[in-house]
Order: C-alpha cells, then structure tokens, then sequence
C-alpha cells in the first residue's frame, strides 16, 4: 500500500477565489467598513461644498458682478461649519479605514501561524524559515494597504473624480471640456510609475540582502579573516555588494526623477487652460471670477484622487498577489490527518516495534526500505549506522513527524496513526539532532515539555543531563536568558538542555538522535553514567556516532541503507567484525 | 548627544569631498525648482489683474505662456534634483557603508567576542539604509519641500504683505500642531516598530522550532504567545493611525482656517479698493503651498529621527579604536623560519591573568602540542601566536623578532588557523578551500583536495570541487567542513600553524581521514596543537599541560605517560568510556606507537585481540 505524499507546496490561488477571500476577511469588519465608506461619500460631498460656497462668496461679496456687496461673513462662517464637519467625517473615515486594514492583517496572520502550528515536517522540509515568516509578517502588508487604506481610498477617488466633473461641466461645459483633457493622463502616470517601481524596489530589498549576507559572513568569520590576512579581499567583496546597492537605489531614483515630476507638470496644463481660456470667458463677461476660482481649485482637488488611483490599482495587484499566496497555504496544504476514532495507548511502560517500514522523502529515493524492529518495553536501544543510513529519518517516524510510506509502527502495540496525535507525542518525547531552545528562561526551556513539573524533577533531570553543571556559572543561573538576547549556549550545552527537557517530559518513550554529538568528550562520559538511570523504565531509542553514548544501550542495531543489518548487544556486534565495527572498532584501535 | 550628533554630520560631511560642484549646482536647482509655483502663482495674479481685469487679451495670452514655460522649467529642474540628490546621498552611503566594514574588519577578536554579531551587522545594514532612506528619498523630500514653504510664505509676502501677516497668525497653531504631531508619531512609530520585531521573533522562533512545538504539544501555549504579540501589534498600529488619521485632516483644517482668514481680511481690503481680486485668489492657492509642504514633511521626521539614532550608533563602531594595529616602525615580515619563542607571557581579558608568564620555545617546524581542561589557557595562548591579543607582559617572538615590530598582515598571511568549528563562506567548496591564497590555480585546489581527502567529499556532489555551500556551511558534516578548513590551511601554505581542537566532535571514519590530512599540513612547519584526543597530540614533538593558566608538565608523549602526573590523568579520562567498553586499557595499550603508520596493522591487531 503506498500512501499518496501530504501536498507541502500548492500553486497559488487565481484572481477569482482570492478575491473571494479577501471580500470575506472584509465582511468581517463590516460595521468599520460602513462607517469608512458612508464618511468617504459625505466628505466628498463638503470637499465639493467649500469650494462652492467661497465661489458664492467672490462672485456675491468681494468681487460682485452687479456691484453690490453683500455681507461676506454668513459665507465665511458657512466654510468654517463645514471645514469643521469635514475634518470629523475624515478622522473618522481615515481611522476606521485604518483599522479595518490593521484588523484584517492580523486576523490573516492569525490564521496563518494557526495553520503553521499544524503543518507537517514535510512543509518544513519544502519552505525555507524566512520565507514561512515573511509570508505572516511582510508579505501581509500589501494585503493592510489595500484593504486599510486602497479599497475605501479608490471608491472616494471615484465619487470624488465623478463629483468634480459634474459641477464643472454643470458651470462651464467648454472649460470643463478644456480644462479636463490633460488629466486622465495623471491617472495613467502614476498607475505606470507603480508599475515600474514595484520591480526595482523589489531589487533593491534582495540587493540589500546580499549586503547583509557579506556583513553576516564577514563578522561571524571574522576570526579566519584575520587569521589569513584577507581583510582587502572580504572589504573588495563587501564593497561590490555594497556598490550594487547604490546601483539599484539610483536605478530606482532614475525612475522616480522620469514620473514624479510629471505628475506635478500635468495639472499645470490644466491649469494654464483654465487661465487661457477662463480668462478671455472673464473678459466677455461669459465666467465670474468666483467660476474662475472653483475651476482652478476643483482641478488641484482633482491631482490626488486621480494619482490615488493609480497608487491603489497597483496595490491592488500587489495585495491579490501575496494574499493569493496565503490564501493558497491555507487552504491547500495538508496537514497530519488524524484518526476518527482514536485508540488509546496502553498503561506502563510501551513496547515499540517498526513493521517492515518503508519511507522516502516525496519522490526522493527510498531511505528505509523494510526496517523490522522489536524494542521491549524499558529496552534502551542503540540506533547506529553510517551518515545518512537513515537513522533520523526512522527515529523521525515516531512522533509522527512523518508516516512511512509502507509498514507500520507500532507503539504500546497500536498502530501511531490510531492514536490520538496529542496523546502519542505526550507519551513520545524527541531530542532532535540539532537541539532547538526557545528565547526564555533556562528554566522554561526546561519545562517546555510539560510547564507543571515539579522542580525538583526539573532538578534531578538536569543533573543527570549535565546541566546542572553549568547552570550554577550562568549569570542568573535557571532564571538566565537563552539566546540572541541573552546568554547563547554552546553547542554541547544546548545539547544537554534537550536532553534534560526530553528527561523532564515524563514521556514513556525517549527518542534521542545523536543527543551528544556537540558534548565534549569528557563530558559526555560523565553524563552517559548519569543518564541510564534517569531513563529507567522509558523504553529508549539513541542514534549515535560515538562508542561512548552505545554503552548506555542494552543493544544496539546497525542501519544501512536502509535496513537493520546487524543487532546485538555491543560487544557481540564487535566481534562480528562488520560495519558496526567498522564504525567504532577503529575508535579503539586509534589509541589503544 | 548633541556633540554626537554633530560629529556624527561632520563624518557623513566626509563624503561630500569632491561633490562641492554637484552639492553646489544641485543647492541652486533646488532653490529654482522651490522658486518656480511661487512665481508661476505670481503669473496667475498678473493673468487676472492685468489681463482679465484690464480685458487684455494679449497680456493673458503673454501670462499664460510663461506660466507654461515656467513649469516646464520646473519639472526639467526636479527630474535633475531628483536623480542628482540621489547621486550624492548613495555616494556618501557607500563611502560610509565602506568605511564602516573596512574599519570593523581591523578591529580586535576581543571586540567581536564582547559585541553581539546581530548587533554588530545590523550597524552595516539597517543602520545604513536608514541613513540611504534619508539620503535618497529623504533629502529630496526635504529640501523640496523646506524650500518650497519658505518660498511659499515668501511669496504670500510679495503678493501683498498685509494678506502675508494674516497667513503667518495661522502659521504658529500649525507648526506647533505639527511639532506635536512629529514627536507623537515619531514615538509612536518606534513602538510599532519594536512590537512589529518581536511579533516577527515570535514567529520566526516558532517556526525554527516547530519541530519540539509539535513533538512536546506546545502549539496551544505558542498561540497564547502569538496572540499577545499579534495583538500589542494591532494595538500599536491603531494608535500610530489614530495620530495619522488626526494630523492630517487638522492640517487639512488649518489650511481652510487660513483660506477663511485671507478671505476675509482680502475681501474687506478688495471692498476698500486696497487689493485687487486677482492678488486675493492667488494668495488662496499661495496658501497650498505653504500647508502641503507641512504633510510631506511631517512623513519624514521619523525617518530622520531613525537616520540620526542610526548614525549615532554607527559613530560608536567607528569610534571603537582597533587594539592590534601595526606599530610606527613595524618591518614586513619576509618569509619566515617558524622559531617560535613565548617568552614569560602573561595575558588577562579583564582582571584575572589567564596566563601566568608562559615561557615556551619551539623550534623552526617543531610541533608543540596543548593539553588540559578546558579554561587552562590552551586557546589564549594560540591566539596570542596569531595576535590576536597582544599580551600584558613578556613577547611572543617569532625568528627572535617580538610580533608587535611585524607588519601585521604580512605575518598573517604567513599563519594557518584551523579551528574547532570551522567556518565556511558562501561560495563554492574551491572558493573556499581558495580562501586564504585566491591567486590559487584550480590545478592547485585539485591536488590540495586530493592530499587531504576533500575530494572524497566534493564526489557527493554533482558539481564536485564546484559545489555551491551555503554560508556556514550547511548541508555539510562537522568532519567534512573541518576537511575543507584543512584544505584551505595547506593551500595557504603557512609557516606556523595553529590547530584549535581541530579535531573534536568527528565521527570517527572521517577523523581517520582527517589524522591523514594532518600529516601533509605539518610536515616542515611550526605547529601548536589543541587536542582532546591522544591520537592526534601524540604526533607533537613536546606536550605541555595547561593549568590554570600555568604549564604544569612538560615532555613527549611517551615521557608523559610513563611519569604520574596530570597527562596521565588526562590521558586514563580520555580513554575512559572505551577502555570500560575493552574491559579496560591499561597504561601499556596507551603507550603503543603513533598511528601515523599503516592503519591495517592497527585494525588487525585490534582485530585478534578482541574481546575479552
């Protein structure tokens, strides 16, 4: 039976259900998005209104056609009442709009790390880590614009663009006529300008990428750069990073120095066709000067609405891009299925057994091909094998991080897939290769498996893991901080805090892959005489490159390519005089 | 701070040398470019009073003209001021961005072990670029608008200073307004930033460590957490929009406050024969150009208020003062012998000396081998050889030369270094094993493969010696990164070499190759060994223990084991775990001879005399 692999990399979402995606995500803030749009239609209306009224003012009060002045103020005041409206009606659609974007963002980041927390090893394997996380942090932010600020932001554009056009062809339609030509091309200037942009800009972030990457390397090597002399070969390295930066930026600038300027040159032909032909209206007598100046402020009302539309049709493809992307992730990954009717694992301690399992990486070769193994319950078992003989991968099988491809295992004689996968990984604890720690308290690394363990459970686990030993040197011994910002551990001691975080656990079955690798050899002997009655009773399974970690094993197997080829205890396999010899004997013979 | 502050602009001044021309014709564009709305609005006035007003047809059609021409100087004058503004803000970024990489890669071991690298890199990269920010976009925005607003009051002045005097009334509430508004969201932006980056930790630790997440069952709490850090997100982001969404519709305000004010003050002065209509409407639209300018500008104090944090902490960097430079009077070291002479060193990081007059002599190719628990010293001593400190007392001579007379590079170039956990740069395994001595032929790189075994490991991959390995060498093993390191120290062809436990943490077949490697890298070179394991400490032609910074024996190998001392201690530890194994190795099976040899001998006699 061969199982059809989980799919970690789904194509992209087209145009149509992304759209419906988001229109969902927007329905969700549905009472901000009226409220943003109702104010969108009323400020439109004032910021038509003003200038409306001031034109009354000129053509009534400060420069009356007929002569006769009237009174200026119930104009003036009429202007302040409504700059006063207008100013609410914008707060309030500005921030409602803003909001309604901050809460879509963070409502799609939440279904993204929701759905991360589920996704196989496989997903993890496909996607490098930076690109998992950008895809919830920056590739988010197109999505926040558009909705916080484009959709609402392109539906006043248009009202307002609309709203314009009305009153001044209602005032003057050869004006209007006149007046409008120039501008749609704003609309285009700025939508190509995005256009343009968006790619370079782009460049320039991978440019200053790469900077960062020789910066990384640089310092973090600092010590074989010195040691050989090559500093004018890093810095010449550095520097042409460095210069293809400036490069990119004033490639970017060129761009920008060909389309902004325009966009602040092509309203002046509209203006100056206002002033034109306006003015020869003014002197026949067929426009006032009040009509004069509602033409030339409408027309600077107009720039920024006809620019916003083109700014936001970009946005708007750069957000169905990423939110495609997402959207994808969400809905077509797979995650571990889970049985519908679980079985529950026995009580005491678990017998493990492997049925002739097979397992391959997607469509890689097949790394285990049959592996038959019977551990008892309370055995500690010794996987060992040369690099890449599949030891991580058979280990890796029983928490479920993967499902083999054919066979079966068998934990406490239940099928792993028939077990509830919270109760197996309760009762499976993993010390991966590579000792993962968290950025918290030592002391929290510790009890991440199980927060509610007795202290001096967490205590007698750490001593017997060997941390104890260097936890007393910390600064603030079990409170210290582990990581970036805090205290980084070596290798070896990241490795123990595994360990002892495995021990701590409580699980009845302890999978240890090469949990000392990075532990120097004089501490790894004393911590192989502490470990095996810390793991007593635990039904072990230990993979290992070293002699020294076999010895705390009741037996050991040897894996290669893919099958046991050999088993016994480790003695017996050294008098065999086959691989696992192979493996360690020359150890011995080294100095012995 | 403020001295900081300006030494910091006295530094990035620095890079303007020799653009006086261009910073000078650009400052006269940028001047022109502000001037020219103001005096195409000027035009305007003149189109109305003295073409619509005066019915003269020829006059509005003259106005009409230069008012088109005018902005058409504009928009050449803004493309120029764009990309040249441009220029100089990338030229002085890359000068410092130089400068700044040039200036760490002299400064000490020391400094690199107290800094952070993040903290160290993030100097090179988002300080820089929040200074190119400013730089490029920024300075145009800048000065653009700076001078656009002086020119704008300026020409509220010339159009009629009365209306002039009303405008500047209104112009303090703005300014203070905005002044509010800057330092708010300034503050606010930094919040947002700092939720943003631990929201972006939180996920990034959580995706790295997926694996213990899922295995321990901890998805639930790692939500907890994430929904915290999404939240204090959306939080900081609705309050930094809630000041946007005020600032910019009370600016919008203002400016109609202002219009309002004109209106009234010109339609009374209009209505008294004072002031002409034509004069009144362009001082309305003079107004735009005093209050857009305060929006614009109010986006980039943030940014200039990051750029000016980020310059302060570059300035720290390169302030820091490289401890280990050449001496005035320092000679290039010719090629050297290798007489290696440690004479009475003492040596302390902090207050404590970790090196107690340490006087040791090798001789020109001699092998001198460190032993002893960890914090004895072993690893400060090499890195004095290497000077990477300068000791407190006493020298370290080489060819009876003291280091601190010697060109430092020339005698670096002269060094190998292999170290515990050797570090690969990005780039092909040839690149790297080319390293030290890039003039390398790829002929040479072969043969220095094949003399240490890299070639075994270049054969797993398609590309071979071309193989593309990630930066810090990801994909390969502990022993074959070690293999490439020993590669790249035989190809540079040292005269002293240095091993710092370059031997631990190997599983054992590729420790056997790299025992092999070691053999061609010393053979006729001075040597100082690190080593846990007696297979490789016992090809040294003198053993030193180390001990609290003090040596506490001396001798072969040989010698060593047969007296009671701490080597023997040392040696009964090491061989502990597997002698338990062999039923126990008595002080004669250490004693055997080098390894050097054929290893099928050794294999067989383990062989026949296994197991009890």
């Amino acid at each position: 039976m061969s199982r059809r692999s989980l799919s970690v990399d789904p194509p992209d979402l087209s145009l149509w259900p992304t759209a419906k995606g988001l229109a969902k995500l927007w329905r969700e803030q549905w009472r901000l998005v009226t409220v943003g749009l109702v104010c969108a239609f009323f400020y439109s209306g004032l910021s038509l209104a003003i200038p409306i009224v001031i034109r009354h003012a000129i053509d009534s009060s400060i420069a009356p056609t007929n002569g006769h002045h009237k009174p200026l103020w119930p104009y003036l005041a009429a202007v302040a009442v409504l700059a006063v409206l207008r100013f609410a009606l914008n707060f309030t659609r500005r921030y409602a709009t803003a909001r309604t974007g901050i809460r879509v963002e963070a409502r799609m980041r939440e279904l993204l790390y929701q759905a991360y927390l589920r996704y196989p090893r496989a997903f993890y394997d496909r996607h490098a880590t930076g690109q998992v996380v950008s895809r919830a942090t920056n590739d988010l932010y197109p999505v926040r614009y558009f909705i916080g600020w484009g959709m609402t932001q392109g539906l006043q554009s248009l009202m307002m663009i609309g709203g314009i056009a009305v009153v001044l062809f209602l005032v003057n339609v050869k004006l209007a006529a006149f007046a409008l030509i120039a501008m749609p091309a704003v609309f285009v200037l700025a939508f190509s300008f995005a256009r343009k942009v968006m790619p370079i800009s782009r460049q320039v972030q991978q440019l200053k990428a790469d900077v960062t990457e020789a910066a990384d390397e640089a310092v973090v090597g600092i010590e074989m750069v010195q040691a050989f002399g090559r500093e004018d070969d890093v810095q010449a390295r550095f520097a042409q990073k460095a210069e293809l930066v400036r490069d990119g930026v004033l490639r970017q600038a060129r761009i920008e120095a060909a389309f902004l300027p325009g966009l602040l040159f092509l309203p002046t032909l509209s203006i100056a066709a206002v002033v034109l032909f306006g003015g020869h209206d003014v002197i026949g007598g067929t426009l006032t000067y009040g009509e004069f100046f509602l033409f030339y402020q409408l027309l600077l009302q107009l720039v920024w609405p006809l620019e916003a539309l083109g700014w936001i049709l970009s946005l708007a493809q750069r957000a169905t891009a990423s939110a495609s992307r997402s959207f994808a992730w969400l809905q077509g990954i797979e995650t571990v299925p889970e049985p519908t009717h679980p079985t529950s694992l026995p009580a005491g301690a678990l017998a493990v057994r492997f049925e002739s399992v097979r397992f391959s990486y997607g469509s890689g070769s097949e790394v285990l091909s049959g592996v038959e193994l019977e551990i008892a319950p309370g055995e500690v078992i010794a996987v060992c094998g040369p690099t890449g003989a599949g030891k991580t991968s058979l280990l890796n099988l029983l928490p479920r991080f993967y499902d083999p491809t054919d066979g079966r295992v068998l934990v406490g004689g239940v099928d792993v897939r028939d077990v509830n996968l919270e109760e197996l990984r309760n009762a499976v604890a993993i010390v991966t290769q590579k000792p993962i720690l968290f950025s918290i308290p030592l002391r929290d690394n510790l009890t991440a498996a199980r927060p509610d363990a007795p202290w001096d459970e967490v205590v007698a686990a750490s001593e017997a893991a060997g941390v104890a030993h260097f936890a007393a040197d910390l600064p603030d011994g079990y409170d210290t901080l582990i990581g970036e910002r805090g205290v980084n551990l070596s290798g070896g001691q990241r490795q123990r805090v595994a360990l002892a975080r495995a021990l701590v656990a409580g699980a009845r079955v302890v999978v240890l892959d090469d949990p000392m690798s990075a532990v120097d050899t004089e501490t790894e002997r004393h911590l192989v005489a502490n470990l095996r009655p810390a793991l007593a009773g635990r039904t072990v399974l230990i993979a290992t490159q070293r002699l020294s970690t076999v010895e705390v094993a009741d037996r050991a197997v040897v894996l290669d390519n893919g099958v046991i080829v050999e088993a016994g205890t480790p003695t017996e396999l050294l008098a065999l005089g086959g691989v696992f010899w192979s493996l360690f004997g020359e150890e011995i013979s080294a100095v012995a | 701070m403020p001295s900081r502050r300006r030494t910091g602009l006295t530094r990035l001044s620095r890079y303007l040398v020799g653009h006086g021309l261009r910073v000078a014709l650009l400052s006269v564009v940028g001047v022109c470019s502000a001037a020219a709305p103001v005096t195409a609005l000027l035009i305007v006035q003149d189109a109305i009073n003295n073409g619509m007003q005066a019915h003269n047809r020829g006059r509005l059609g003259r106005d009409v003209v230069i008012y088109l021409v005018i902005n058409a100087l504009a928009w050449i004058l803004q493309t120029t001021l764009v990309r040249g503004l441009a220029r100089v803000g990338q030229d002085v970024v890359l000068g410092l961005r130089e400068d700044l990489f040039d200036h760490l890669t002299t400064l000490s071991l020391k400094y690199f072990s107290q800094q952070k690298a993040g903290w160290i890199i993030a100097r090179l990269t988002s300080d820089v670029d929040a200074l190119s920010d400013v730089l490029s976009q920024g300075l145009t925005t800048l000065v653009v608008n700076t001078l656009t607003l002086l020119a704008g009051i300026v020409g509220l002045f010339i159009l009629d200073w009365r209306l002039g005097l009303v405008a500047l009334v209104i112009l303090p509430p703005t300014f203070v307004l905005t002044r509010w508004f800057q330092v708010r969201s300034h503050a606010a932006f930094l919040r947002v930033r700092e939720t943003i980056s631990a929201m972006t930790a939180q996920i990034a630790e959580s995706v790295s460590g997926m694996a213990v997440i899922q295995a321990y069952n901890r998805e639930r709490a790692f939500l907890g957490e994430f929904d915290a850090s999404n939240d204090a997100n959306r939080h900081t982001n609705t309050h930094a929009q809630w000041l946007n969404s005020l600032f910019f519709p009370g600016i919008e305000f203002l400016g109609i406050v202002a219009m309002t004010a004109v209106l009234w003050v010109g339609g009374h002065m209009i209505a008294s024969g004072s002031l002409a209509i034509g004069t009144l409407v362009s001082a309305v639209f003079m107004l735009n150009l005093v209050f857009q300018p305060l929006q614009e500008l109010s986006d980039l104090y943030g940014q200039v208020q990051s750029a000016g944090a980020a310059m302060e902490k570059i300035t720290t960097v390169l302030d820091t003062s490289p401890e280990i430079t050449d001496r005035p009077g320092s000679h290039r070291a010719e090629r050297i012998e290798g007489d290696l002479h440690i004479d009475r060193v003492t040596f302390a990081y902090g207050k404590e000396p970790v090196l107690h007059a340490i006087d040791i002599h090798v001789p020109a190719g001699g092998c001198l081998a460190l032993v002893g628990e960890s914090g004895g010293g072993k690893s400060t001593t090499a890195k004095l050889v290497g000077r990477f400190y300068d000791p407190d007392d006493g020298a370290i001579r080489v060819d009876g030369h003291d280091l601190r007379e010697l060109e430092l590079r020339s005698y670096r170039r002269q060094l190998g270094v292999v170290l515990q956990d050797p570090f690969l740069f990005a780039g092909t395994i040839g690149d790297n094993i080319r390293f030290a001595h890039p003039e390398a032929t790829d002929e040479m790189v072969a043969d220095v493969a094949q003399a240490v075994g890299v070639d075994r490991i270049a054969r797993r991959f398609d590309a071979g010696l071309a193989h593309t390995v990630r930066e810090g060498g990801a994909g390969l093993s502990a022993g074959e990164r070690q293999l490439i390191s020993i590669a790249r120290a035989l190809l540079a062809d040292p005269r002293i070499l240095i091993l710092d436990e370059a031997t631990s943490n190997i599983d054992r077949p590729t420790e056997i190759l790299i025992e092999r490697a070691l053999d061609r890298l010393l053979s006729g070179r001075t040597s100082i060994i690190i080593a846990h394991r007696l297979a490789t400490v016992r090809r040294a032609d003198e053993i030193l223990v180390m001990e609290h910074g003090r040596i506490s024996q001396r001798g072969r190998f040989d010698e060593l084991l047969e007296t009671d001392g701490p080597f023997r201690r040392l040696a009964k530890e090491l061989k502990g775990s597997e002698a338990q194994l062999q039923g126990g190795v008595s002080d004669a099976d250490l004693q055997s001879e080098p390894v050097t040899g054929s290893r099928a001998s050794n294999s067989a006699r383990v062989a026949s005399s296994e197991p009890e």
